[in-house]
């Protein structure tokens, strides 16, 4: 499939996801002519994610989207559990009063949200289309090819994902490593909306945000995740594809086993599941960004640019997603108001990034990837919390003090090793 | 049949998702040797979709109709000899709760 359009754009967006379509519409609202180019039937039918989005850049640059998005749940409640074969520690935070700080929501309807938001403020899509490279001319992007197809536009915003193949094909950046990457399997069971309520004790629009580590990825690291939708619970793993030759099951039975397992299954009793699907996803902060963010004629955005925060429990791609549309789109005005687009007048991009939450979260967590990669954290620690627990509530006679019981629950860790990761991990993340 | 208690068979998972495949494959595999070197094969364990299955010659068959197009194998592969880019016009997976 080619190009139906045969004009000349001012920005060619690759990639209708939220980063792309988030440029679009902030440059089509200012006059520009803006092309996306998206290789799904529709923006969103290729786009998958965990399950939550966080409000706080919506609040400024959509701030409809309380009363228009397709949010599913409002988050109340956010889980942790470290989980064994056959036990697990918990810890719950719940509010009384529902701040609207995150939702749970389906990435494909809220990405065509976002494409009717595009659409509206003048931006023309075309669907079907992938982008096989950038035209380079005298080391300049001057358009985007697909097939045998060219289209041409002064300034072109790579917004492709994390698989970065328009940017690899066209040698401006190597290859993806396994190292900065997770892959995420996910889940989606139908439980309907009275169960969901009543297993997870919420009230009809509270959500739950459940992250687990340990048996979901038979301690290998990364971790496991669950959110309630309305009448669907999404439930997924991510394993770091690093250790990924750890595992002693392949990936597609590893699901499986954490679906299956009794404190899981039992609250998915009677559930249908609607799509099984999977995902890269950037692991790594500022590890997983390419070399360049911008260069003569183009920027990068979104997972492209590596602009996902993953701390373990917390991660946030959706709203650094859109925030990087959004400094890409500023860049392109100011460049524009330049006359230029040259890598020197789209070195804005990078100083906007910078003084923006974007680079300063990246910054303050520039090490969490290097202590998250600790196998330790899957393994040993999560035996640890389950055994010092199975211990301290065995009550048969003996006394169970706190440092005795602890002592005889760590097993091979040492006390330095303990100290040495306990401290790294509060000063990195 | 209820998934309470058993798990459902990858290819019963697949057919969960609404498809519309292309009979031409968007993935290929550049040298057949190179697999057959390849003690560990991670496509193999770590193809979300398993389109990836050890052949008994030691090469590696694969097809693309379940590919659910994550990139894994690509990235995987320790000699680059998978060659895997996105389905043409809109093929392959169409996600409806991504």
């Amino acid at each position: 499939m080619g190009f139906i359009v045969s004009q000349r754009f001012d920005v060619i967006v690759v990639g209708g996801g939220p980063s792309g379509l988030t440029a679009a519409q902030r440059l089509a609202s200012r006059g520009f002519k803006v092309l996306v180019v998206e290789r799904g039937r529709r923006p969103g039918s290729k786009n998958v994610y965990g399950g939550r989005i966080y409000a706080h850049v919506l609040d400024r640059l959509y701030p409809e989207y309380v009363k228009e998005a397709p949010v599913e749940r409002w988050v109340r409640k956010e889980r942790l559990t470290m989980l064994t074969k056959d036990s697990g520690v918990t810890v719950e935070f719940e509010a009384k009063s529902v701040e609207h700080k995150s939702f749970t929501a389906y990435l494909t309807n809220f990405t065509e949200w976002l494409s009717r938001k595009a659409e509206a403020a003048g931006a023309l899509i075309v669907t079907e289309t992938p982008v096989d490279s950038l035209v380079i001319r005298d080391g300049r992007v001057v358009g985007v090819r697909s097939g045998a197809d060219e289209v041409y536009g002064d300034v072109v915003i790579v917004a492709e994902g994390i698989n970065r193949l328009v940017l690899e094909s066209s040698g401006l950046t190597p290859k993806l490593q396994p190292s900065v990457v997770g892959l995420g399997v996910k889940e989606v069971i139908k439980l309907g909306r009275g169960e969901i309520n009543e297993r997870f004790n919420l009230d009809d629009d509270e959500g739950l945000a459940w992250a687990l580590a340990g048996y979901p990825t038979h301690y290998v690291p990364g971790g496991a995740f669950i959110y309630t939708n309305k009448d669907a619970i999404t439930l997924g793993i991510v394993v770091y594809l690093e250790h990924g030759a750890k595992l002693d099951v392949p990936v597609h039975e590893l699901i499986e086993e954490f679906r299956l397992h009794p404190f899981i299954s039992r609250l998915l009793k009677g559930g249908q599941l609607l799509e099984y699907s999977a995902h890269l996803t950037p692991i790594a902060g500022l590890g997983a960004m390419p070399d360049r963010l911008y260069g003569n004629g183009y920027l990068v955005v979104g997972d492209a640019a590596g602009f996902l925060l993953h701390l373990g429990v917390l991660i946030r791609g959706v709203d650094f997603a859109m925030e990087s549309g959004n400094l890409a789109a500023e860049a392109v005005v100011k460049a524009h108001d330049e006359g230029r687009y040259d890598e020197e007048a789209l070195s804005v991009y990078w100083r906007l990034l910078n003084e923006s939450f974007i680079l300063r979260e990246f910054r303050a967590f520039r090490n969490a990837h290097k202590v998250l990669n600790n196998p330790r954290l899957y393994s040993d620690y999560v035996m640890l919390m389950n055994s010092f627990m199975a211990r301290y509530f065995d009550v048969d006679g003996t006394p169970r003090r706190i440092w005795d019981t602890f002592m005889s629950s760590k097993g091979k860790l040492t006390l330095t090793d303990m100290a040495r990761d306990a401290l790294s991990l509060v000063m990195n993340l | 049949m209820s998934m309470d208690n058993r798990k459902i068979p990858i290819e019963e998972r697949l057919n969960s998702n609404a498809w519309d495949v292309s009979q031409r494959p968007h993935i290929r595999i550049i040298d057949p040797d190179k697999c057959r070197k390849c003690d560990a094969k991670p496509c193999t364990f770590l193809c979300p979709a398993r389109c990836y299955i050890p052949s008994q010659d030691g090469t590696v068959l694969f097809s693309h109709e379940g590919c659910l197009e994550c990139g894994t194998c690509r990235v995987v592969c320790p000699s680059n000899a998978i060659e895997w880019t996105y389905p043409r016009s809109g093929y392959g997976v169409q996600y409806r709760f991504g």
